[in-house]
Formats: structure tokens, C-alpha cells, sequence
């Protein structure tokens, strides 16, 4: 066992870890943050993507121990005070999320995407996720609730107006 | 679940030769753990002990001098070097060759070195290092000794590494900056994949240099192409060095027809 602390969504954890836990088990078992998904648990799917000082990372492939000290960003921490973020406003909107498993990793993904680049073209957006699967939506509705989110997007193409 | 080990970060590389000239061949090092840890969990290695490489000062070093050329060290992630501004003016093929390497987050973990020390035959970097003359710094306790690239990699994920040692650095020379160059890939989707096979081309000032990834056992390079040689010429002289195999991802056919037309486009762009 070790000792690890690490900040997660700006609280702090200080606790005991087993050498070859996972960053990804560590947060949904330990801590009960199961808002972080496990699919592939291999680097594929990106599911299990957070935010790890500053950058997208999948969780299933760093140890706990390699996160002590780090400051962690989870989808726990995107609505704040029971108000949807901005991104996930836009999921909502327009209907980016169908069975929702790869939607936690999908926006931390693009958080960090925009945090670089506040207004990525679609070709960005593309290339942004492309280590997020997505089995339900063919991507379209996420890639136009990202350029709804960074305002381009006119109405005119959404869902309702078809 | 991964197996059980124990896990240490030393905090000076001294301590690090120690623990690889006691424990070499029971442990396994740990940078970017994108391919360690999925083998791990495959159950395909069981290392007793793993070694998190990323406390080390100076493991993180990545500089570019005019006279001494590029230094890499083990702990610097590809997207470090892909988005470095000096990378991308002088090494611009390697900026290139990053960009097809994985995914984002991936890119975010994965380290240079540690694309190079796991020799898969479809390592997305090294085509690009084998061109520029990259060279890498080994050291163990014992000393260190500098091995030029080309004669780093032994077989499928087989190098000259010894348990002892570590590959501490990466050195590009300054040699080729501003070389043009180009990289293609060619994946069985657009999105993150491994390569079907990958042909860098580099223009020197006074020839071609072409390597060329997933077409056989290591990394190939094909050196010493004269820079008016037409393109069939340079094409069957690099089909001659390669021995693609039929798999999961493509046919031994399918490889070599498409190294022919990835050095066609490539000689497009850079004559």
C-alpha cells in the first residue's frame, strides 16, 4: 500500500492505495466517483478519460500512485450547484447523449479540447475525439452540440427544424 | 485486475542504475504506461516491480540547441514533442510522424522513448528518427555507451537494451533541420489505429532517406538515394528492403502496393 493526495474537482483526498490499483478503479471503487466509465480498460474506448493537471488522460492506464500530488478534473465537477455546464447544456440540447456511457469521457475530452482552442472547426472537433467511441450517436449530434457550445452553430440545422 | 508488484519512483537516476543492476529482469519501467499497463492487464508480462521513471530530474529534458541538435529525454510524452515550437521548424517530419501516433489522450501519456524501447515493428515514430540519424544514449552502472538508432532494434520487440540499462536519452543531430519531409500512415479507419504499415521520406541536402514501419520484424530504413532517382527506381530499392508479412491488418500485397504509393505522393510533395 501507499500513501497518495490528490485533488479531484478541488477537494482533497489523502488515502491508502494498493501498488497496481488503477487510476480509473481508485476513483469509481475507492472513492465511489462513478461517474468515470470503464470500457475497454486498454486505451481504446476512452470512457474512462479525465482531466489530469490540465490534460486528457485515460484513467485505466495510470496507477493511483502515479497520481499522487496531481490535480484531477472528473464529470462529478462539471455542473455546478445543480446547474449544468455549458458543455453538457449542449449535450443535452442537442441529443449528444443516447445510452450516455461514453459521454463522461467524451467531455472531458473536449473540455481539454477547448480549453487550447475555444473555437475548433469541425475537422478539430474530429480529430479531438478520436480516441472517444461512441456506438449510439455516429458522432454528428456531439460534434453539433460542441460547435452549438462554442457559438457556431446556427439554429437552422438543429433536430427541430428538420 | 493487473498483478500484484511493487511500485517505486526514485528521485535520482543513481538510484534508478541501482534498482535496474539488482532487480533488472524481474521489473519492468514505467513512463507512459500506455503499453505497459494494457499488457499488464492483458496478463501478458507480470513484472514483480515497476519502476515510474517520472520523478527523475532531468528525465523530462526536451531541448533544441543549433549545434547539438535535439535532446529527448525518457520521461517527455509525444505530445510535448509534437507541439514544440522548435521541434516543429527544425524536425518538422517528427511534428508529422506525432500527429499519427494514437489518440489525444494517449498522446498525453505516451512518451517518445517509450515508442522507441517497446520495438514494435509499427512504431509510428521511428520511421521519422531512422531518417534524421537519431541516436540513442544507454547507461547502466557500469557506464554509458551512445547507439545509432539504426542499430538499436534487434528483432519484433527485441533490442540491444540489456536488463541492467536504461535508454536515457534520444539525440537528433542538428544535421538534417530544415530537412523536408513526410510521413503517411495508412490505418484501417481515419481515427486512432495502429499502422498498416508507414513510410517516412526525408530530403537531404544530398539524398533520399526513407524508413519505413510495419513491414517487417523492426523499423526499416533505406538510405543513400540519390536525389534524381525516379520514382520507380527508388520505390522497387525500398520494396527490396522490406519484408511485409499477410495479417490481422493487412495483406503482404496491400503493403507493399501501398509503401509504392506513399512514396509516390511523398516525392510529389517534397520535389
Amino acid at each position: 500500500m501507499v500513501k497518495i493526495k490528490v485533488k479531484i474537482n478541488g477537494e482533497t483526498y489523502i488515502r491508502e492505495v494498493e501498488e497496481n490499483r488503477t487510476l480509473l478503479h481508485f476513483l469509481r471503487e475507492d472513492l465511489g466517483l462513478t461517474g468515470t466509465k470503464e470500457g475497454c480498460g486498454a486505451g481504446e474506448c476512452g470512457a474512462c478519460t479525465i482531466i489530469m493537471n490540465g490534460k486528457s488522460v485515460n484513467s485505466c492506464l495510470v496507477l493511483a500512485p502515479e497520481a499522487d500530488g496531481a490535480a484531477i478534473e472528473t464529470i462529478e465537477g462539471e455542473a455546478k450547484q445543480g446547474k449544468l455546464s455549458k458543455l453538457q447544456q449542449a449535450f443535452d440540447k442537442h441529443h449528444a447523449v443516447q445510452c450516455g456511457f461514453c459521454t463522461p469521457g467524451m467531455i472531458m475530452t473536449i473540455k481539454e479540447l477547448l480549453a487550447k482552442n475555444p473555437k475548433p472547426t469541425e475537422e478539430e472537433i474530429r480529430q479531438g475525439i478520436e480516441g472517444n467511441f461512441c456506438r449510439c450517436t455516429g458522432y454528428q449530434q456531439i460534434i453539433e452540440a460542441v460547435q452549438d457550445a462554442t457559438g457556431q452553430r446556427k439554429e437552422k440545422g438543429d433536430l427541430k427544424y428538420v | 485486475m493487473l498483478c500484484e508488484f511493487t511500485y517505486l519512483a526514485p528521485k535520482k537516476e543513481k538510484e534508478l542504475l541501482d534498482i535496474l543492476t539488482e532487480k533488472g529482469p524481474e521489473l519492468k519501467l514505467l513512463a507512459g504506461g500506455t503499453d505497459l499497463l494494457a499488457n499488464i492487464r492483458l496478463g501478458v508480462i507480470t513484472p514483480t516491480i515497476v519502476v515510474d521513471l517520472k520523478k527523475i530530474p532531468g528525465y523530462n529534458v526536451l531541448r533544441f540547441d543549433k549545434k547539438a541538435g535535439l535532446e529527448v529525454g525518457p520521461a517527455v510524452t509525444i505530445n510535448q514533442l509534437k507541439d514544440h515550437p522548435d521541434v516543429k521548424k527544425n524536425y518538422h517530419i517528427l511534428t508529422i510522424a506525432a500527429e499519427h501516433l494514437a489518440s489525444h489522450q494517449l498522446r498525453n501519456r505516451a512518451t517518445v522513448i517509450g515508442n522507441i524501447v517497446n520495438a514494435s515493428p509499427s512504431a509510428d515514430m521511428v520511421p521519422a528518427l531512422l531518417c534524421l540519424e537519431a541516436s540513442v544514449v544507454i547507461v547502466s552502472k557500469e557506464g554509458e555507451r551512445t547507439v545509432p538508432l539504426k542499430e538499436f532494434f534487434t528483432g519484433v520487440k527485441k533490442t540491444v537494451l540489456r536488463p541492467e540499462e536504461i535508454l536515457s536519452q534520444l539525440l537528433v543531430p542538428e544535421k538534417h533541420t530544415r530537412a523536408k519531409g513526410g510521413f503517411f500512415k495508412l490505418k484501417r479507419i481515419q481515427g486512432h489505429d495502429l499502422g498498416v504499415v508507414g513510410v517516412a521520406l526525408l530530403k537531404t541536402k544530398d539524398e533520399y532517406k526513407c524508413g519505413i514501419s510495419s513491414a517487417a520484424p523492426t523499423p526499416v530504413l533505406v538510405e543513400g538515394i540519390p536525389l534524381n532517382t525516379p520514382a520507380k527506381k527508388i520505390i522497387d530499392k525500398v520494396l527490396g528492403a522490406i519484408t511485409p508479412i499477410d495479417d490481422i491488418r493487412g495483406s503482404k500485397d496491400y503493403r507493399n502496393f501501398m509503401v509504392g504509393v506513399y512514396i509516390k505522393r511523398l516525392l510529389e510533395e517534397l520535389r
